[in-house]
């Protein structure tokens, strides 16, 4: 048997060693996650809730930073998104109703730039 | 006598290190579809807020009860009043911090019953089900006395496990103004002289943190808020009067007001007088 052999077969099983500790004994903890992380069932559900907001009150600015818990997309795609996977899951109709309005009225809405004093 | 396999050992700490740079750092588990209870701390209480808005909203309490379980907070009610006092000392809008509030307080109603679906999908995954309900328009905020909905609609779930679907439910008397039902002198010389000490419960007798006070006089008004001191009680407030002055106070802008209020005079056990407090208690019917 040549000589390296053995110490092939010695840092493959180290390695397959390190990858089941690192993969199932001790895997990455992450406990203080963000909400763009969230599975596509539980972001649907927060947007219904501001879906359920804006139903009530009509404020289109209070949901769209509400929507900007999940990061960079717009919040006509969040809420978009969060509408095709209500009608996928099988949400009650007026859920879906909900979720039809506010992404019309995120399509609708255009942010009010913030008054920026003038310098003489 | 055989040598100990030097270079064995070192071949499998090597590959082991090797392992673990692959699992750690070059390609860890990857969480991607996590779900609400593992987020950050600050990421929650916008997780409530919503919650409560939502509450506040539909007045469905099953399904906010629901939304709040995925959070995996050991006591929800404990949380939302931590966090609506934690608003209040940060200078947050009253209307969010009162919506917080309102549903910390109408937890502990249990207006609302949750039962499982009858017709809940056939779980295909261990992963958790999120608390999507039917609304099936029994929604009313007519002032009447809560009534308990065991009514379920059958609307399939997404999937995965069965999910509580409750149907709306009326909260308790939303807005009803508050009326004083109590108000006691204190006489305690080991209370702050006028000492006005103020409760306000619910129609269940529960303090109620976040509920603004309106205090007047001749000349002057102030506002301040239940629930800043909740090492005394989530329901309670106080303010220092002062001798010879009579104050109005009312619990939130639509509370009835309670005229005529002064600070006591106490006899000490010397013969003398001192300005003594009052204990106001305010319900919402």
């Amino acid at each position: 048997m040549p000589r390296w052999i053995p110490p092939l077969v010695a840092i493959i099983i180290g390695i397959a060693l390190g990858l089941i500790y690192g993969w199932v004994i001790s895997p990455v903890q992450f406990v203080d996650t963000t909400p763009n992380s969230l599975r596509a069932d539980y972001r649907a559900d927060y947007v219904l809730m501001v879906a359920e907001t804006y139903h009530a009150n009509q404020d289109a600015g209070l949901a769209a930073r509400r929507l900007a818990i999940f990061g960079g997309d717009a919040p006509a795609t969040i809420s978009a998104q969060a509408l095709q996977t209500g009608q996928a899951s099988g949400y009650a109709p007026n859920d879906i109703s909900m979720l039809q309005e506010l992404t019309r009225a995120m399509q609708a809405y255009q942010p009010v730039p913030t008054a920026v004093e003038s310098t003489p | 006598m055989k040598r100990f396999p030097w270079e064995w050992l070192i071949a499998i700490v090597v590959g082991f290190s090797l392992g673990l740079l692959y699992a750690w750092v070059i390609s860890p588990v990857r969480y991607i579809d996590i779900t609400p209870n593992t987020l950050r701390a600050d990421f929650k209480d916008q997780f409530r807020i919503a919650i409560a808005a939502s509450y506040a909203s539909t007045h469905d309490l099953g399904r906010a009860k629901a939304r709040l379980a995925l959070l995996g907070d050991s006591d929800s009610n404990q949380a939302l009043t931590a966090q609506s006092q934690r608003m209040l000392a940060a200078g947050e809008s009253i209307d969010v911090v009162q919506q917080v509030a309102q549903l910390a307080a109408n937890l502990l109603g249990g207006v609302a019953q949750i039962q499982p679906s009858a017709t809940a999908t056939a779980t295909v995954s261990q992963k958790t089900a999120m608390p999507t309900t039917a609304a099936t328009g029994s929604e009313t905020d007519a002032p009447t006395i809560p009534v308990e909905s065991p009514t379920i609609e059958s609307t399939p779930a997404i999937v995965f496990t069965p999910t509580p679907r409750p149907t709306h439910t009326p909260v308790p008397t939303p807005g009803a103004p508050y009326i004083l039902i109590a108000q006691d002198t204190v006489c305690n010389s080991n209370l702050t002289d006028g000492l006005m000490q103020i409760t306000v419960i619910d129609k269940h007798n529960r303090q109620i943190p976040g509920v603004e006070i309106i205090i007047s006089w001749s000349g002057g008004e102030e506002h301040f808020f239940t629930g800043l001191k909740p090492e005394i009680a989530n329901g309670y407030a106080d303010y220092i009067m002062q001798a010879g002055i009579s104050y109005t106070v009312r619990v939130a802008e639509a509370g009835t007001p309670a005229p005529n209020l002064t600070a006591p005079n106490c006899p000490d056990s010397g013969g003398q007088t001192y300005t003594g407090g009052l204990h106001l208690t305010f319900q919402q019917p």
